[in-house]
This record gives C-alpha cells, sequence and structure tokens, in this order.
C-alpha cells in the first residue's frame, strides 16, 4: 500500500469509525450486540439511500435541498393513490415511485434548460413539493395498511431486516457505477470542469438530468421504506432528511465544489453519524449532548482530513 | 428560511382548503359534543382496549427505571410534565426517572429516541406520541419486551401502550374553549385558529370537537380559517399576524390550540393594537399569558394542570409495573390526587379542564 493511500480521507474515516466503535462498545454494553446494530440500519436506510444519490449530484458540484420533501410528496401520493384512490397497494407503490423521479427530473430540468442554480432551484422545490404534499394530503394522515407491506419497513429477510438488503444492493451498485462506468466518469469530469466536460464530448446535460431524476427515485423508495416502517403517512415526513443526507456524504470526503468524493466515503459518514447517535444515547447521553458530540466530530474529522491531504494535493 | 417558504406553500394551500367548508386541522373521527348547558351525561363503560407486555418480571415494590419521552423537549409544557414525574418519583423513592426527548416535534426522532432506551434496557416507558400510528410499532416493541408503557398528554393507538393518562376530555376542553369564546366576542363573529401541525393528535381532536359543539350550540361564529405553526414561537406569531392583516375587522377571535401558538396569538393582537377588538381564548401554561392576562388583553386560558399531568403519570405506571392497576380497574391511586377515574376502557381521566382568569391566575407558577 502506497503512503498516499494511508493518508486518503476515506481511510481516515474508517479509523474514526473504528475508535468509535471500540470505545462506545465499552461506554455502553448494549451497543455492540447484533441485534442493536442490525436495528440501527433500519434507522439508517431512508437516509442513506438519498446519500447515496447524492454522492452523485454533490460530485458533478450540484446539491439537492428537495429530498426531504419528495419523500414527503411520495408517501403521501402512495396514501392517496391506494386509500382514496382505491388503486392495489403494488400499484400505488409505482405510482409513488414515479412521482418521486418525476420530480427529480423536474429539478434536474429546472436546472440544465433554466441554468437555475441547483441551490436556489432545490431550494425552490423543497417548498414547492412540502406545499403539494400537504395539499393533497388535505392535512389528514393515511393509516390501516394491510400486514405484508409492513414487510418492508419492519420485517427481516435470514435475519437481516429487508431493508438492509435494499441498502445493500443499492450501495454496491452505485459504487459501481460511480467508480467503473463512464456514467460515473462523466460526473466526476462535470464536477471538475463542467466546460472542458462540454468541450470534451460528454453529454453534460443528460448526465445531470438522470442524476438527480435518480435522487428523486431514490427518495421516493426511502418514502416507501419509511411508511412501511411507522405505519403511517403524514405530510411532513422526511422533513430536514436533505440535511442528514447531505452531512453523510461531507463526511464522507465528497467535496461540496465538485469533482471528488466517493459511495465509500459517503458510506462509512453514514455509518459513522448512525454509531455516534445510537453508541452516545445508549451510553445516557442526553440527545442533546448528542447532537454536539456529532459536531465536533463532523469539524475533528475534516480537520484531520485536511491536515494529511494539504501536502498530497498541493 | 425553510420555515418562511413552508409558510407561503402553506398559506397558499390552507386558503384553498378553507373553500372546502369543514374546519381544517380536525380529524374524522366521530365527535360527541357536550349539551350546550347542563351536566354531561355519563359515559358507557367500554372494555380494557389497552396492550399488555409481555413476559414482565415481577416489579412489585422493587426500583424501577423509567424514562419519559415527550413530544419535545424545551418547552414550558413539558418541562411542568417533567417536573410532576420527577416530583412522583422523588414521593414514591422507587422510581429512577429521567425525561430525554427530541428537540422538535418530529416522529422520526422520538421513535429513534425510544427504540435506543428499549435496547438500553429500562422498566417503563412514558410517552407524549408526536403521531399515534407511527409510534405505535416500536411501543409494541416495548411490550415485547416486558417493559411497562403509559401515555400521557397525546396517545397512541390503544394496543400499543397499557394505559393513557387523559388530561382532559377531548369534548370538555371543546366545549370550554368555544364558550368563554362566544361568551367574550358576544356570541358570533369570525373566529380563527392558529394549531401546531393539522395532523397533531390532540389539537385535530379538539379542533374537530370545537366544530361539533361549535356548530351545535353557537351557530353564530363563523370559522375563518386554521393555520399551521408547528409550536414554534416566531411561526406562530407571524401566523397569528397575517391571521390579523388578512381579515382585518371580520375577525372577532383567535383560538390558540398549542401552549405555544396562544400567548404568541395573544402577543400579536397586542402588538397590532387590536385588544379588546379581537379576543384571543386557548390552551396555555399560566406563566406564558400572565402579562396578557394581566393587562386585560386575553381574559380566559383554558388548561389542565401539567404537573399534575406528569405527577399522574408517573403514579400509574408505578401502579401498573406493581400489577395493582389491571385491566378491569374503575380507579387508580395517584399519591395527593387521589383516586383517579378510568375512562374509555384503558384511559385515566385527570379532571376537568381549568379555566385561568385575571382573578386566580395569579396563584399559580408553571
Amino acid at each position: 500500500m502506497r503512503m498516499k493511500s494511508i493518508f486518503r480521507h476515506e481511510t481516515i474515516l474508517f479509523l474514526v469509525v473504528i475508535v468509535a466503535l471500540v470505545i462506545l462498545s465499552i461506554q455502553a454494553e448494549q451497543f455492540a450486540t447484533i441485534d442493536n446494530l442490525l436495528n440501527q440500519g433500519r434507522f439508517l436506510t431512508e437516509v442513506s439511500l438519498v446519500a447515496l444519490i447524492m454522492t452523485f449530484v454533490i460530485v458533478t458540484g450540484g446539491i439537492d435541498l428537495s429530498v426531504g420533501s419528495i419523500l414527503g410528496l411520495s408517501a403521501i401520493v402512495l396514501g392517496v393513490a391506494w386509500k382514496k384512490l382505491g388503486l392495489p397497494l403494488p400499484l400505488a407503490i409505482l405510482v409513488a415511485l414515479s412521482v418521486g423521479t418525476l420530480a427529480g427530473l423536474f429539478n434536474g430540468i429546472i436546472i440544465t434548460r433554466f441554468k437555475v442554480p441547483p441551490l436556489i432551484a432545490t431550494l425552490a422545490t423543497l417548498a414547492l413539493y412540502r406545499g403539494l404534499a400537504e395539499g393533497i394530503s388535505q392535512a389528514r394522515s393515511i393509516r390501516g395498511y394491510p400486514e405484508w407491506f409492513f414487510i418492508l419497513g419492519q420485517g427481516e429477510f435470514f435475519g437481516i431486516p429487508t431493508q438492509l438488503w435494499i441498502v445493500a444492493f443499492f450501495t454496491l451498485l452505485t459504487g459501481f457505477i460511480l467508480t467503473y462506468t463512464t456514467w460515473g466518469r462523466a460526473t466526476y469530469a462535470i464536477g471538475a470542469n463542467e466546460t472542458a466536460a462540454r468541450f470534451s464530448g460528454i453529454a453534460v446535460d443528460k448526465t445531470k438530468l438522470f442524476i438527480y431524476a435518480a435522487s428523486g427515485f431514490a427518495a421516493s423508495l426511502a418514502a416507501i421504506i419509511f411508511v412501511s416502517r411507522v405505519s403511517t403517512t403524514r405530510s411532513d415526513m422526511g422533513m430536514g432528511l436533505e440535511l442528514d443526507a447531505i452531512t453523510a456524504v461531507v463526511l464522507g470526503g465528497t467535496s461540496i465544489f465538485g469533482g471528488k468524493g466517493t459511495i465509500v466515503g459517503t458510506f462509512f459518514g453514514l455509518i459513522l453519524i448512525q454509531i455516534l447517535k445510537n453508541g452516545l444515547s445508549l451510553a445516557g447521553v442526553k440527545s442533546d449532548g448528542t447532537y454536539i458530540a456529532i459536531g465536533l466530530v463532523l469539524i475533528l474529522t475534516l480537520l484531520i482530513s485536511n491536515l494529511f491531504n494539504r501536502n498530497s494535493e498541493g | 428560511m425553510k420555515k418562511y417558504l413552508l409558510l407561503i406553500s402553506g398559506l397558499l394551500f390552507s386558503s384553498s382548503l378553507a373553500l372546502a367548508g369543514d374546519w381544517t386541522g380536525g380529524d374524522d373521527l366521530p365527535t360527541n359534543p357536550l349539551p350546550c348547558s347542563g351536566p354531561a351525561p355519563a359515559g358507557e363503560a367500554k372494555p380494557y382496549d389497552g396492550g399488555s407486555p409481555t413476559g414482565a418480571p415481577n416489579r412489585k415494590g422493587k426500583t424501577i427505571t423509567v424514562v419519559d419521552v415527550p413530544k419535545l423537549v424545551g418547552i414550558g409544557y413539558f418541562s411542568a410534565t417533567t417536573k410532576g414525574i420527577l416530583d412522583a418519583a422523588a414521593e414514591m423513592g422507587s422510581m429512577n426517572a429521567k425525561t430525554d426527548g427530541p428537540s422538535e416535534a418530529n416522529i422520526d426522532d422520538q421513535i429513534t429516541l425510544i427504540d435506543n432506551y428499549i435496547t438500553q434496557g429500562v422498566d417503563g416507558v412514558l410517552f407524549a406520541a408526536n403521531d399515534p400510528g407511527a409510534i405505535a410499532p416500536v411501543l409494541k416493541k416495548a411490550l415485547s419486551k416486558g417493559i411497562n408503557v403509559v401515555g400521557y398528554d397525546a396517545n397512541s393507538d390503544p394496543d400499543a401502550r397499557q394505559w393513557f393518562v387523559n388530561q382532559a376530555e377531548f369534548n370538555g376542553i371543546a366545549k370550554s374553549l368555544v364558550d368563554n369564546m362566544a361568551r367574550e366576542i358576544g356570541g358570533s363573529g369570525g373566529v380563527a385558529i392558529v394549531t401546531s401541525t393539522f395532523t397533531t393528535p390532540n389539537q385535530a381532536r379538539w379542533i374537530a370537537e370545537m366544530e361539533a359543539y361549535s356548530n351545535k350550540c353557537h351557530p353564530k361564529l363563523e370559522w375563518l380559517e386554521t393555520v399551521e405553526a408547528q409550536e414554534d414561537n416566531i411561526l406562530s406569531f407571524n401566523q397569528a399576524n397575517t391571521l390579523i392583516n388578512k381579515y382585518g375587522s371580520d375577525l372577532k377571535g383567535i383560538y390558540g390550540m398549542t401552549s405555544v401558538a396562544t400567548p404568541a396569538s395573544a402577543d400579536a393582537v397586542t402588538q397590532a393594537n387590536q385588544c379588546g377588538n379581537i379576543a384571543v381564548v386557548g390552551l396555555a401554561t399560566p406563566n406564558a399569558m400572565k402579562p396578557y392576562v394581566n393587562s386585560g388583553c386575553v381574559e380566559s386560558v383554558v388548561l389542565w394542570n401539567p404537573v399534575d399531568l406528569g405527577y399522574a403519570a408517573a403514579y400509574v405506571l408505578r401502579a401498573v409495573a406493581d400489577g395493582d392497576l389491571k385491566p378491569g380497574a374503575t380507579s387508580v391511586n395517584a399519591g395527593k390526587l387521589g383516586e383517579l377515574q378510568v375512562i374509555n376502557g384503558s384511559e385515566i381521566l385527570l379532571g376537568a379542564p381549568y379555566t385561568f382568569n385575571k382573578g386566580n391566575i395569579n396563584d399559580f407558577d408553571f
């Protein structure tokens, strides 16, 4: 292993995760049990799905603030399509996924066609989609889903929570795409220098459209798992999700300016935040103290990483 | 910024919803308005519909560890319930209680917190639900691990907990609010509501009951609009202010549905120099309302005593853990509060709502 790879951000993050795991296991005896760790996986699912695609978005130099609202909108569409319109539930799920994907595609169209900065465009749709969710829901929550639907959010396969299989699949898939495919290289190229990418013949707009649509799809998939986990639909679902996802991605070493970042980093970022939340809570730290600790670890990790990487990047 | 944008979109939609006729923010459950005057009819006895823990150890007389998870922490109301729980725990001497809740009234944070405490291994969970359905799976999980579960303030699905301490019956609160409003504005005129969110269970239930009672007993009170303000100070003030500007002299009264919305609405009315023209009637803690009641801007504040509510919840949990409160019981002993009645199958009623006014508000400190 070359010296440089030892000091890569992902490696440092990995070490921080290990240190956190060891300390938390000593502090709270219930922490390092299979039961608890798998259970944490359940809580991690929704933000993970969103954060994986958010990595692509941020690597292109963009941002998607509307994911939490898309989650809320998709959840409501699922409920309304099933209960009010009387569609069979599997069909309602497809409708919800389509609406989420279209919402993401709409973000992409505003950004690529009308050259609106992603921050502004998705800030606007954050309000728009949440408003739609509240309007469509008529401020009523929807409940009474059939038992089989809860398998997704509350059941398990071979002892592993169902949604963890889904997360694992998408982690591998997105990791493969970003690292080994033309799509992945185009994503990096756009983030590094969009003009250069355009002149190199990369289909910049098409790639971006696809990424924002995928982001919407991920949010709507998260919505369906979330609804299944809590067995109810509310229009305020997913509020603040965008910040959790962006935090994990940035902690994972993805540059907010684009061009740099990996799925592995995001993966460790997600895990670090979740084990801190859970472990500190189990160790008897109240939720306010937990937030302080997460903030400090974030700053510390980024500082250490910057310290080691400053020289190597010149 | 986010809240501001939400506010705009929320206003757009709530105004379009207003055309629908029904009061926005109520729920679809059947209502049971009290008679316009005279005593309430006795309710029918219902069989126990709560859940029960599986394999709970014998906790009789033993010191138990209890976690209290309110809707959110850091607001006066839930600080008061926490005080009641700690008072009761100190009095009993056999309960280690602590409060830990989300910093915003958020379903997911609350679920995660409770789940962590289940893993940590507590004997009892006290909760005030942010959503009756969303919290149910995690409470059922607690029951399945032999943990005693008692709710207060905001209920879950009945079978997800053992008992629920009901601060006041919904129709009782609704009657108290609407009667006070009708008296203050002279029986007719436009009224608006500032609530937390349209789906918050208590507020939705009260609004539905208020609609039923108002239509039955005070038909000349005209409902204009319900606005959402989370349980956020600034947002509540802004929403009340928007109502005042939007409806002008058509607005005769504002109902504040949360302990945050009521003082914020009173503040908005005061700052708009509309004291005496726009009445504010709502649920709030006395301390928050003293300035407005003493200045004469607000005449009546309706509430129960949240310290007593927390206190009763702790005693109920102790009684359940001891096996003294079983399905089918008709009353339970709650320390200095005496015997409290069981209603609706698996709920324990704290008492009738209390109206604070200029004459008595200074006697209370919470």
